[in-house]
């Protein structure tokens, strides 16, 4: 329940948050909160390969170790590219503070109701960044390759989605 | 199964070279002589094509396009291209006939299939 009301907070701050700011984020606000929210997710992998003892939640952790990697590191060659700097903004902020909030609620945690923990909230966090690339970033990003880097990010995160999904599924975790 | 990385693009480019002089020779020698190259394009979480028909001697190259690392790894563990950044590739020379069905270690919802059969008049 504490996971889905964390997605339905970050899910409104996405949501509400062009109205709130006046205008919508920028390019530079784009890759910042796209290169963040990878971050975020390689913590969390982290911790889970740190308390974990299950071999499928190890795997996903470790393979959403290795792309998001490879995602940062694409999104790092193509700012120092283009020559700029990304911009914190108040998504970036929310991103981070959730998932501070998050990290603290399973480092609480361990075994079967850690794994269970940690699943759901990947299934539940790749399912809003996904939104949020999607609906938000893509329509709204201007430069064409840092566009197209979105659209590769995002088919990256899918694959996540996916995983996730079979991975809550194979958990078996009650309610 | 011999395997072979070609972890950075230049090296995958010469190797691109070389198919591509290979292709330049006249069809009948290609068709009887030597062995061959079959490319397998990995791009947005699939194998492209899933499912390649290729004959004892012959040779399968993996190129990665995405920007996840992927691998080409059998079933039962009997061949691997070992992990493929995006732009490299991995090459593997099947010696024995038969039916070769492989996924992505890192995402196992891929899917493939390598199908080996046997050198006519060999
Ligand atoms: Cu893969």
């Amino acid at each position: 329940m504490k996971a889905l009301s964390l997605a339905l907070a970050l899910a409104a701050t996405v949501a509400t948050f062009g109205a709130e700011a006046g205008e919508p984020m920028n390019d530079l606000e784009i890759a910042h909160t796209a290169y963040t929210a990878g971050g975020i997710d390689i913590r969390y992998a982290h911790l889970a390969l740190a308390v974990s003892e299950d071999d499928a939640v190890r795997e996903f952790a470790r393979t959403m170790i290795r792309d998001h990697s490879a995602v940062n590191e694409a999104a790092g060659t193509l700012v120092a590219e283009l020559n700029v700097t990304p911009q914190d903004n108040a998504l970036s902020r929310a991103l981070v503070e959730g998932a501070s909030a998050k990290r603290a609620e399973l480092t609480a945690l361990t075994g079967a109701a850690f794994d269970c923990a940690y699943a759901t909230n990947e299934l539940a966090y790749h399912r809003l960044v996904n939104k949020t690339v999607a609906e938000t970033f893509i329509p709204a990003v201007t430069v064409a390759p840092l566009k197209a880097l979105l659209e590769d990010a995002l088919a990256t995160f899918r694959a996540h989605e996916a995983h996730a999904e079979h991975m809550v599924a194979e958990l078996k975790c009650a309610g | 199964m011999r395997g072979l990385n070609l972890p950075t693009r230049r090296r995958f480019g010469q190797g691109l070279g070389t198919a591509l002089a290979l292709a330049c020779l006249p069809r009948a020698l290609r068709a009887h002589d030597g062995a061959h190259e079959v490319e397998v394009h990995v791009a947005r979480f699939a194998f492209e094509p899933a499912r390649v028909e290729i004959r004892v001697g012959d040779s399968v190259t993996w190129l990665n396009r995405d920007l996840a690392p992927h691998t080409a790894t059998a079933d039962g563990g009997g061949w691997d291209t070992g992990a493929l950044p995006q732009g490299a590739a991995g090459r593997i020379t099947f010696d024995t006939a038969g039916h070769h069905s492989y996924v992505c270690a890192f995402h196992p919802h891929m899917k493939g299939a390598v199908v080996v059969r046997p050198r006519a008049g060999a």
